[in-house]
């Protein structure tokens, strides 16, 4: 067998180095969105609301129930053939499509909010009774006890774990070559196919994932020790 | 200043306090007294309204506050409270758990809020720690600090629930130093403690609390010397 990575080098890197592009934009607007959606639905879940709380738990039951590659199918083939049958049924002809990149975003905010408003909800639950009532006593609401004495040191006690969720979320963003987002896998299962340099191909891109996500989760690392460091 | 009638306070089935009537004139220090499960605690938490009375009313200045609503928290910033395991904001230096407060919701300008924060630090011995965070402050040093957070919303009285029971003996000393300060001053205070030399020298009266009642209520040396309840009694002669 003879093996050729000086040409998978010169002829892939290229592409792949685009494809890196895409995967750092979907991989932070998708885990910013994450985020701030954890937070609401962390915040919803708590609150005295039962309703809302429970409409967000069986949310949350579903997206853990299903796959994300199947979440990421239904957002972009199932959502946008839904909204046009249900306009149609109005009256409005339309074609609504989603850009499968922002199908991506979506997707990763959904199914990662709901991963990390568990983590943020138990952060916020083990953060100590005693500093809401100094806030209380002190004069401030509840909401703002909340904003300025739980959450923060709650959403700091979730740093480790968001690190790994973001490790996890780079390389999940290989999913979305089923939904035809030219990252990193689809660009190499393309250039495998045409040039059959298939060992090549995907040793190369097995390698960009893993200088992406090295860097990544030595970070969250020495994040952490920093962190514990802290008072 | 302070008028509770008829308070009562149930957990679920659990009668905590029981026709609690109890009044605090301004510059007045009442240290309550009691074993425990008293419900001394309730009846101080009660007071700022971290627990909803079940039943009775609480007069602050004439008016009942035991159904503000929304305004609870104008209340609050008049009733200073100090806990027994200080809840200083761990993520936050002395100087800084002083002055929030003030800053965040009186609009103080920081620069004066920094300046009284540091004049309150001084008060309690410790301007020269402002910025050693909680965690490397010792018990008795972070109680102090708790003393100067409350004080620094002016509160026209302050709570304390057993500040010193979280400390090594050793530096109960100069929590009660600052306490003692703070009563010749003529601040207000309402003192659930089991330090009875404290409550011996400063207490301008003493109220003996048992299974939710006030069982005796008197100044100190009638209490201590000669007690009429027969608990007090038992409970003086246990922890004197
Ligand atoms: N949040 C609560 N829910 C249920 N029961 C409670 C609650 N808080 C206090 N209690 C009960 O109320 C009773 C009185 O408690 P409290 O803390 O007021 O007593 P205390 O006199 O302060 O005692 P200690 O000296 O141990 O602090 C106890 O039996 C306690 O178990
Ligand atoms: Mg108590």
């Amino acid at each position: 067998m003879e093996l050729n990575f000086g040409k998978a080098i010169n002829t892939l890197g290229p592409s792949l180095l685009g494809g890196v592009g895409i995967v750092l934009y979907i991989t932070l607007s998708g885990f910013f969105c994450a985020l701030a959606a954890a937070l609401m639905i962390a915040m919803g879940r708590l609150s005295k609301n039962k309703v809302l709380s429970r409409i967000l738990s069986v949310l949350i039951e579903l997206i853990r129930g299903t796959p994300l590659l199947v979440q990421l199918f239904y957002i972009y083939y199932v959502i946008p053939t839904l909204l046009n049958g249900i306009l149609s049924m109005a009256g409005y002809e339309t074609n609504i499509q989603l850009k499968a990149s922002t199908c991506g975003i979506i997707g990763f905010a959904v199914n990662y909010g709901c991963y990390m408003s568990e983590v943020i909800r138990s952060a916020i639950l083990a953060v100590d009774s005693g500093q809401r009532e100094a806030g209380l006593a002190l004069g401030f609401s509840e909401a703002k006890v909340m904003l300025h004495f739980i959450i923060p040191p709650a959403l700091r006690n979730s740093v480790p774990v968001f690190g790994n969720y973001l490790v996890m979320l780079i390389k999940d963003t290989s999913l979305l070559a089923m939904i035809s987002v030219q990252e990193l896998l689809l660009r190499t299962k393309t250039y495998a196919s045409q040039t059959f340099l298939t060992v090549e191909a995907y040793t190369l891109l097995a390698v960009v994932y893993l200088l992406l996500s090295i860097p990544l989760s030595q970070m969250t690392g020495i994040l952490e020790r920093r962190l514990k460091r802290m008072p | 200043m302070l008028q509770i009638k008829n308070l009562s306070k149930c957990f679920e089935d659990l009668e905590v306090l029981k026709d609690v009537n109890l009044s605090v004139a301004k510059g007045e220090v009442v240290v309550i007294i009691g074993p425990s499960g008293s419900g001394k605690s309730t009846l101080l938490r009660c007071v700022n309204l971290l627990e909803t009375p079940t039943g009775g009313e609480i007069l602050y200045q004439g008016e009942d506050i035991t159904h503000l609503g929304k305004k609870v928290t104008d209340y609050r910033k008049q009733v200073g409270m100090v806990f027994q395991r200080f809840n200083l904001f761990p993520l936050k230096n002395a100087l800084e758990n002083v002055m929030y407060a003030p800053v965040k919701l009186n609009k103080i300008p920081v620069k004066d809020a920094k300046e009284q924060a540091m004049d309150l630090l001084k008060k309690v011995g410790l301007e020269n720690r402002a910025h050693a965070y909680p965690s490397a402050l010792s018990g008795g040093q972070q109680q102090r600090v708790a003393i100067a957070r409350a004080l620094a919303m002016k509160p026209e009285i302050l709570l304390f629930d057993e500040p010193t029971s979280a400390l090594d003996p050793e530096l109960v000393g100069d929590v009660l130093e600052v306490m003692k300060q703070l009563a010749k001053e003529g601040m207000t205070m309402i003192v659930v403690t089991h330090e009875m030399g404290f409550a011996k020298d400063v207490a301008d009266r003493v109220i003996f609390m048992d299974g939710g009642f006030v069982i005796e209520e008197g100044a100190p040396q009638d209490i201590f010397k000669s007690p009429k309840n027969e608990r007090t009694r038992t409970f003086l002669s246990r922890v004197l």
